[in-house]
């Protein structure tokens, strides 16, 4: 019988793990939800608020593990036969994953600040633009509740930004390294910059177009 | 730039291992050593004469013995 690849006792590894992986998924959305109610209760009619959530999927997984040496990239994305040892899917801190996703881009910092009480043994580590602005804060850490092995992660991020990440990740994963290049940076960057545009835009005509509540007369009730 | 260099000595790109390669000559680039060295380096590397027996791979840090051998099996 051929000998067990390292990629084989990895998948072997992370099917063990999945009734943890989505436990810990179920835990965090439901807290996420319960955490952010007030908020989804209060939206305008134009303001949005959605929470998804994912279980990392295995071949991905594997992926992310052969890119990545003691936190740097792998160079060659290859397992190295001779250390077995060094790979485990509790590597990963985002086996269990949630995003939300809000709209206009005002809704984040609230959104963050209802879940930080909650999470704040968490770490924190925000996905940032290449000139090292924050987009989306994103933290890690462990639901006590149900698991200490599995880690789960959530972020919080502007929608329209979400949903192109989404396309962008399905799309460019594979060529990640690739899609580092000058000319995708700027394609990036562009679309960025149109995105966030665009939400200021919608911010500042509310904000023009909607009559002040202290110009609203008051109504007194009726005398009977 | 230097991926021009590599194509024009026809070298591909594996998607799943992010290295330049050619079987021809036998040679593999790390994306991260075509990306932290000079485009002479790059020039240098592709027309030095290696023994052409096995593979030789240009890697920022040196591959282990394990690593070569699976990437060996990959590339054919």
């Amino acid at each position: 019988m051929p000998e067990r690849t390292i990629e084989d006792k990895l998948r072997e590894e992370y099917f063990e793990l999945l009734p943890n992986i989505r436990r810990v998924m179920w835990q965090l959305e439901a807290e996420i939800r319960y955490y952010t109610l007030p908020i989804l209760h209060s939206l305008k009619s134009y303001e949005q608020l959605v929470v998804k959530s994912r279980v990392k999927d295995c071949e991905s997984a594997l992926t992310t593990l052969s890119r990545n040496k003691m936190g740097k990239e792998n160079e060659g994305r290859t397992f190295d036969p001779e250390r077995p040892g060094e790979y485990s899917m509790l590597n990963l801190p985002d086996l269990a994953g949630v995003r939300v996703l809000v709209f206009p881009n005002s809704k984040l910092i609230e959104v963050d600040n209802a879940l930080r009480d909650r999470f704040r043994s968490w770490t924190q580590k925000p996905v940032k633009n290449h000139r090292g602005e924050v987009l989306a804060p994103k933290y890690y850490g462990y639901c006590d509740e149900v698991s200490s092995s599995v880690r789960g992660e959530y972020q919080i991020v502007p929608m329209l930004l979400g949903l192109f990440w989404e396309v962008e990740h399905s799309a460019m994963y594979k060529y990640k390294k690739l899609a580092r290049s000058k000319r995708m940076r700027k394609h990036r960057a562009d679309v960025e910059l149109a995105l966030s545009r665009f939400e200021e835009g919608v911010e500042s005509f509310v904000r023009d177009y909607t009559e002040p509540s202290s110009a609203i007369p008051k109504q007194t009730p009726k005398s009977e | 730039m230097k991926r021009d260099i590599l194509k024009e000595a026809e070298y591909w790109y594996n998607f799943d291992r992010d290295i330049f390669y050619n079987r021809k000559a036998k040679k593999a680039f790390s994306l991260e050593f075509v990306d932290d060295n000079p485009e002479k380096e790059i020039r240098q590397r592709i027309e030095e004469n290696t023994n052409g027996n096995g593979w030789t791979f240009y890697f920022n840090s040196p591959p282990s013995e394990g690593v070569k051998r699976e990437l060996e099996r990959v590339l054919g």
